[in-house]
């Protein structure tokens, strides 16, 4: 059996190594477009210094001895031939299959805004490349724009801060972080950035980007006339899937990207997916939470999906934590908001008839997981005669025979 | 492996376990607690150290592993990006992070570090409310 593996980010890596524990002697090949194992989420710590290229490693170094799993790096998958089961890379190489699970993530997107896709220094930042391009492009340049104040936009800031550029950030939404926060939350970043000289223009539209004869950014011009000094551009408003090498094939996309089922199938025998190549709650836990079930039902060890609650998230900027859960504005008035809040701590609930359906807690996140379970499951909370605040797992506390809790 | 066995019937809110916690790790925190639930019941919340541990699968660093040798869920501090994801991802809120630096997860490693190797709590716990079993 050679089972082959198609990326190295949470869901291949976890997918590889589930394979292994499965199935000691099968073949297993991993391939990646990536040079290196590393994480995509921590990208940010490598631009600010904290961490370099092996402190981003989240396999463990001797990931591919201990697994003994065949590693064909820095080559891209052109094509997949799902007929005679045979992958097309790069290098020319062809390599045939038993079983293949696609984990090839997806790719940053560049908006189609006037000269943003010809101009030099846009960069996206979603793979270890692009860090390194900004890292290496810090020393020879004063003003950023990060386009898009999502997670990824935020996360390049909080790495740029300490360089003494002159930063601002252009979103649509009237605040930062408009998915993960609401307005106070999101106001807290805006203030500890703020201090840090990092300027935000909210509201508003990119329409044009001005460059010069070389194609160097100069202004970004957005649709209140004002332009903003850029010398180098990043791109956070959005990914496409890594998709292109299937379009010969048989395999089933949409517009997302890869359609698999909860089983981690596609329509094609022995092709499984897994990770945001779906296009789908782009999250670490469902990338590799998919690829453990892919790889199990691969090596014939049947196993479902049961995590669809993927609006979740944490974030830890300039020694502010916040968790995000769910629906966290106010969805009409049949729901109720309860908000708790002191200097450093915020936390608001939503609820509704006896469950909840969004949180977020600011500063203190301790023991914050019970949402998580709560809102997931939708469990009842209205038998607990406690203020929701402080809801804890004892109303729940049910123990297995492993001695395992659950709910 | 082995997990620690929580009689709860048999628990008194002493806050014995706590306390060798904080001792056994030299800590300013507990990685362990006790609680009451809506009917002034005690409940010990204890990391279980999952077969399926949800902290692990939500670890964006590999600082969080689950040893298969042993079973414990391990945390590696030095490898944590402090991203508080593990803390979300716990479905019975056991995780925190330490009350000083507000860095470092206040996980359970069964007492590892500590010369005996066996959860102090356990020990220390006079009503033999919780108790060492292999699972």
């Amino acid at each position: 059996m050679r089972y082959v593996v198609i990326g190295s980010s949470a869901s291949g890596i976890n997918g590889a190594k589930t394979l292994r524990e499965l199935d000691k002697d099968a073949e297993i090949i991993l391939i990646s477009k990536d040079e290196q194992v590393y994480s995509r989420c921590i990208l940010h710590h490598y631009i600010s210094g904290i961490r370099d290229i092996k402190a981003l490693n989240f396999s463990g170094e001797d990931y591919f001895e201990k697994y003994n799993i065949r590693w064909i790096n820095g080559v891209e998958v052109i094509k997949l031939d799902d007929e005679e089961q045979i992958i097309e890379l790069s290098n020319k190489q062809s390599i045939k299959y038993d079983k293949v699970l696609i984990a090839s993530g997806a790719s940053p997107f560049i908006p189609p805004i006037e000269n943003l896709r010809k101009a030099n220094n846009i960069i996206g930042l979603r793979n270890l490349d692009d860090a390194q391009e900004i890292k290496k492009a810090i020393d020879h340049i004063k003003n950023v724009v990060v386009l898009g104040a999502g997670l990824v936009g935020i996360d390049a800031v909080a790495g740029l801060v300490d360089y003494g550029l002159n930063i601002t950030v252009v979103e649509m939404a009237d605040r930062i972080l408009a998915m993960q926060l609401d307005h106070y939350a999101a106001s807290k970043y805006e203030k500890l950035f703020n201090e840090k000289g990092v300027n935000f223009k909210l509201g508003v539209k990119a329409e044009k980007l001005i460059i010069d004869d070389g194609n160097n950014p100069k202004e970004l011009i957005i649709n209140t006339g004002e332009g903003i000094p850029c010398d180098l551009i990043i791109v956070a408003t959005g990914v496409r899937s890594n998709i292109n090498f299937l379009k010969d094939s048989q395999v089933e996309t949409n517009k997302f990207g890869l359609i698999f089922n909860a089983k981690g199938q596609t329509n094609v025998e022995n092709i499984y997916g897994a990770g945001d190549v779906s296009g789908k709650n782009p999250i670490w836990p469902t990338a590799v939470k998919e690829g453990i079930i892919a790889a199990n039902n691969m090596a014939g060890n049947e196993l479902i999906m049961t995590d669809f609650f993927g609006s979740k998230n944490t974030m830890n900027y300039l020694g502010l934590a916040t968790m995000s859960l769910g629906k966290v504005i106010l969805p009409d008035e049949t729901y109720i908001e309860e908000i708790e809040k002191d200097e450093n701590n915020y936390k608001k609930i939503i609820h509704k008839d006896g469950k909840i359906y969004g949180a977020i807690m600011q500063g203190d996140l301790s023991y914050g997981g019970i949402l998580t379970q709560l809102i997931r499951a939708k469990i009842d909370v209205s038998k607990v005669k406690k203020p929701i605040f402080n809801i804890d797992y004892s109303d729940f506390f049910n123990i297995k025979e492993n001695l395992e809790y659950t709910y | 492996m082995k997990r620690i066995k929580i009689d709860r019937d048999k628990c008194i809110g002493c806050l014995t376990c706590t306390t060798a916690c904080i001792i056994s790790h030299g800590s300013a925190d507990n990685r362990s607690r006790v609680v009451i639930d809506s009917y002034g019941k005690y409940a010990p919340i204890f990391c279980r150290h999952c077969e399926k541990p949800e902290c692990v699968y939500t670890c964006m660093t590999g600082a969080m592993k689950k040893n298969q040798d042993t079973g414990i869920v391990e945390y590696d501090k030095d490898h944590c990006a402090n991203c508080f994801m593990c803390i979300m991802a716990c479905p019975y809120g056991v995780l925190k992070p330490d009350s000083v630096e507000h860095k470092v997860i206040m996980k359970c490693d069964m007492c590892q570090g500590t010369e005996s190797g066996s959860p102090s709590c356990v020990k220390k716990c006079p009503m033999n409310a919780i108790t060492l079993e292999e699972v």
